[in-house]
């Protein structure tokens, strides 16, 4: 369970005060679907990065799980964010010259995963994402949609509880967009982890158990639940 | 991440920029390359003076002189009064000079010292000539042979029973001599011609005899053959010197009881009969350095001058050691140098791979690990350079070992280049350090990159 309440963020002082985000609270229970949607400047990005703890919220709370994650250091938060979560780009941000195995391996290195365990479940997770038979392939020579791929059996490998995408689809194609999509809701119904999506795309955003819209630093509407600012399980 | 990671991790990030980092590298290669060179040859020099003493002198020996000016310790710019009592020398530079010798009373109050064994003088004889019969005559120099002396023997052997008229001869005057081998010399007779003074009762008879009738030429002949020939057997014959000291390569050993004779014969009616430049005095258990220390102390408070085998190394060693301060400055000078090397390359890396460290920092990294990646980048970049200076300088100067050794006259098997593994490994792991000083500020600015700021970047 994702606990947001009355977070705001604020930028600069005075006269020049900007306020990214007003007051926000909401609720995503375990292993569900939420697509946060806006235009640019809406404030859905600052509010993903608050929510995964790359940034600082200016007031109110974070809860992820019963921790509060506004409460914790930076080395407990990126502790936390290396074994609970992880962040799908719309640029892939895969590293073009290492092998796809290298890729994924990354977050297993970061968590300290032990080394006898790693082999096997970079493996699994690139069987996952039907890139098996890539695994020693540099990551260059992957066509748009198999790059996102990669970059989705790397945010599967660690087993996180949240996955953050961030515009997953923003630089593919529709046809493959539409595959990298049904790959990720699949895999959120088989491993029951938590999907947060910023997106622009509204089809991708009504297929989302939640829907949460925003606009200047406020959300301005929220499906599936009665309640506007709240949303609660269907 | 584990260190381990961290460091297959940095090590793929520099594959990845191979000619970024070869370069960065080769600009730390240089500098090691001076260093590594510059270490060989003091290993090497310091590997043979240390020889030479060894191999010429014995550590629980003194050397002691009368006259500071022989440890090249008295000033010489300063008019000396004139002693009647002094003996005669050369100086460096060629022109003569008083030198205090040693005298056999000296010696007599040095043997009394306490803690002193025996005494030695250090004898040199300017010997006319050296013959053989049937052979031409050639110029040479009789030495006493000192028992701590391990001269490289072709042939014969220096026993106990190297003593009296027996002489080492130098393998230079085999030929010379008409010896066909080394083995064909041993026990052979040679002559030695030791000129001697003129005695007043010489001269008197000289002038009796109406040597004012005598041309110069005729009077310089008969001084000039005014001399003893003394036969000696070859007992054995010694290798182109390998190591003795320099300037004695041509000289013949003989026994000091058979060198004092010869002295006395080249001094008899002169001003430095029975007068030494210098002594050998043995210590008792002069292997403690305690007990050589105090014993040279006592003759210095007679007012002798006093070094110790070791001093003469040490003092060798110390110019040795300036040398090599001056080479190896520069190549710190040329590693300096390739540290602000190390640092743009760093900061460029940075730069290249701000997205990757946004990633990183986005799943969970640390800033101390980011920041470790790339000092260990900067290590590995030292670790590179040191490992291509230092394995070129070997591999040259392994090459050009046998040359240096063939120019500067090293007796062969001498090295004048030694290189000690310990020595470049502690080498590269002071470029190693150095480097990870140099990757200090560009890590500290990945590790504090805003992982935002980092993933806004397209």
């Amino acid at each position: 369970m994702i606990k947001v309440n009355d977070v705001s963020k604020t930028y600069g002082k005075g006269d020049n005060l900007f306020t990214a985000l007003y007051k926000i609270s909401l609720e995503v229970p375990e292993g569900s679907t939420v697509a946060i949607i806006g235009k640019s400047g809406s404030g859905k990005s600052t509010l993903m990065h608050i929510m995964s703890g790359l940034d600082h919220a200016s007031s109110g709370e974070v809860v992820i799980g019963g921790k509060t994650l506004t409460e914790m250091k930076a080395k407990q938060i990126d502790a936390f964010r290396a074994s609970e979560m992880s962040f799908i780009f719309q640029a892939f941000f895969v590293e073009a010259n290492q092998t796809c195995f290298q890729n994924v391996m990354l977050p297993l290195e970061i968590a300290k995963t032990p080394r006898g365990q790693r082999k096997k479940r970079v493996e699994s997770a690139l069987r996952a994402v039907g890139l098996e038979e890539k695994v020693d392939a540099l990551a260059s020579t992957l066509s748009g949609g198999q790059k996102q791929r990669l970059a989705i059996a790397r945010a599967i490998v660690n087993k996180p509880k949240i996955i953050f995408a961030d515009e997953p689809t923003g630089n593919l194609d529709s046809a493959t967009g539409e595959l990298v999509i049904d790959l990720l809701f699949d895999l959120n119904k088989k491993l029951k982890c938590t999907l947060v999506v910023v997106t622009h795309d509204n089809e991708l955003a009504d297929k989302c158990d939640i829907r949460i819209e925003m606009k200047d630093g406020e959300i301005i509407s929220a499906s599936n639940s009665k309640a506007k600012k709240e949303v609660r399980r269907v | 991440m584990t260190t381990r990671d961290i460091i297959r991790r940095s090590g793929r990030s520099l594959k990845s920029a191979k000619g970024r980092t070869i370069l960065t590298a080769l600009a730390i290669a240089v500098g090691t390359f001076a260093l590594t060179l510059t270490l060989a040859a003091s290993n090497g020099a310091t590997a043979y003076v240390n020889k030479i003493i060894n191999d010429n002198f014995d550590p629980s020996e003194l050397i002691v002189t009368a006259d500071p000016s022989i440890f090249g310790q008295a000033s010489t710019s300063s008019p000396k009064e004139y002693d009647p009592s002094f003996g005669t020398g050369v100086s460096n530079s060629g022109a003569t000079t008083q030198i205090k010798k040693i005298t056999q009373a000296d010696i007599d109050t040095i043997a009394k010292v306490d803690g002193v064994a025996s005494v030695r003088e250090d004898i040199t004889v300017n010997a006319r000539y050296i013959t053989r019969e049937g052979q031409k005559k050639y110029v040479t120099t009789i030495a006493s042979y000192n028992p701590a002396q391990k001269p490289d023997l072709l042939a014969g052997g220096l026993g106990a029973d190297f003593n009296g008229a027996k002489l080492i001869l130098p393998e230079g005057f085999l030929q010379s001599l008409g010896f066909t081998s080394a083995e064909n010399a041993i026990g052979k007779s040679v002559v030695v011609s030791i000129p001697k003074n003129f005695s007043p009762d010489q001269l008197r008879a000289q002038l009796m005899a109406g040597s004012f009738a005598q041309t110069p030429e005729q009077l310089a002949k008969s001084i000039q053959d005014n001399a003893d020939n003394v036969v000696f057997t070859v007992a054995a014959v010694s290798k182109e010197p390998a190591t003795s000291r320099p300037g004695t390569e041509l000289y013949v050993y003989t026994s000091i009881d058979e060198a004092r004779v010869l002295n006395d014969i080249s001094t008899s009616g002169g001003a430095d009969f029975r007068k030494y430049n210098s002594i050998y005095v043995k210590v008792t258990d002069g292997n403690k350095a305690n007990n050589l220390d105090a014993t040279a102390g006592k003759i210095r408070d007679l007012g002798f001058q006093v070094r110790t085998v070791k001093e003469t190394q040490e003092f060798l060693t110390n110019i040795i050691g300036v040398l090599r301060g001056i080479v190896a400055g520069f190549g710190l000078i040329a590693i300096i140098a390739s540290v602000f090397g190390i640092v743009n390359t760093m900061y460029i890396s940075v730069l290249q791979r701000t997205r990757e460290i946004g990633l990183m920092k986005a799943l969970g990294m640390r800033k101390r690990d980011i920041g470790r990646l790339f000092r260990f980048e900067a290590a590995w970049i030292g670790f590179l350079g040191g490992a291509i200076g230092s394995i070129s300088a070997v591999v040259l100067g392994i090459a050009l070992n046998p040359w240096i050794t063939k120019q500067l006259n090293l007796s062969a098997g001498t090295k004048l280049l030694i290189f000690m593994p310990l020595q470049i490994i502690a080498l590269i792991a002071i470029l190693m350090a150095i480097s990870i000083m140099a990757g200090w500020l560009p890590s500290r600015k990945a590790a504090k990159l805003d992982p935002i700021e980092a993933l806004r970047v397209e």
